[in-house]
């Protein structure tokens, strides 16, 4: 167990610092207005059809510019994904600094409930109408 | 339990586990009592190979990472467009082993 824990945090870290450096380069490139925009989903390039997650580094910065209901357009998802970013951290710290695992038990919490057929298949469905809405705004 | 029994259960799924946590199971599954059998060798595990084809199809999706039952780390690579691409490639190196380390933590169940 205690092995499970140290490889789910470093991944939980590893994850938050390249979120973080993700959102860095985006918003230098936002605010010097350079029209590159660097596409990194591979079933975009490969299909042209954009992901269910498509659009969500948008979604964040427009959540960061204030613009709520242009980040609801882009994408919903950046909404749950800037709450984990900024939470994480912040989680991951206070149980280095208590060495406890109170991450990792709702962590563990957190897979049980979405296992149950009762959660999984509205989550299954809302990421498909999610998906649908993608494809229809041609993100 | 018996030997055979055991040498058996190896053969036969050898290809689910790491090959150095073989001969541990082996050790570990003689010296447990027989009623536990039924159990043992009964039990499903999942397949590396199939789970290699379902990351490549659909690691984008963090669909191999459901299947082995990974649900949470499946989740984060879905709404991260498969962790930037970058996750996605690595998982296609990754997923045998994390199957592996799976069937083991199943297996786990049953022998302590």
């Amino acid at each position: 167990m205690h092995l499970f824990q140290n490889k789910l945090y470093r991944i939980l870290s590893i994850a938050c610092l390249a979120g973080y450096i993700w959102l860095y380069f985006n918003l230098s490139n936002y605010y010097s207005k350079t029209t590159s925009q660097i596409g990194v989903c591979l079933f975009k390039r490969v299909t042209s059809i954009p992901c269910p997650s498509c659009g969500t580094t948008r979604s964040v910065l427009s959540i960061l510019q204030g613009n709520l209901l242009e980040a609801f357009y882009w994408n919903p998802f950046g909404f749950l994904l800037l709450a984990v970013l900024i939470i994480t951290p912040i989680w991951l710290v206070i149980d280095a600094i208590n060495k406890k695992d109170s991450l990792l038990k709702f962590y563990g919490f957190i897979e049980k409930k979405i296992q149950q057929k009762l959660v999984a298949i509205p989550a299954i469905a809302l990421v498909l109408i999610n998906w649908y809405w993608n494809i229809h705004k041609g993100l | 339990m018996d030997a055979n029994k055991v040498d058996m259960f190896i053969m036969s799924n050898a290809k689910f586990f790491e090959s150095h946590q073989l001969h541990i199971i082996r050790d570990r599954l003689i010296t447990i009592d027989d009623s536990k059998w039924v159990m043992i060798s009964t039990a499903q595990f999942k397949d590396p190979s199939t789970s290699l084809i379902i990351s490549i199809i659909g690691g984008h999706f963090g669909i191999d990472r459901f299947v082995i039952g990974d649900t949470g780390l499946g989740i984060a690579k879905l709404l991260t467009c498969g962790g930037l691409g970058i996750w996605t490639v690595i998982d296609w190196f990754m997923i045998q082993g994390a199957t592996r380390e799976k069937n083991m933590q199943k297996l786990q169940q049953f022998l302590y």
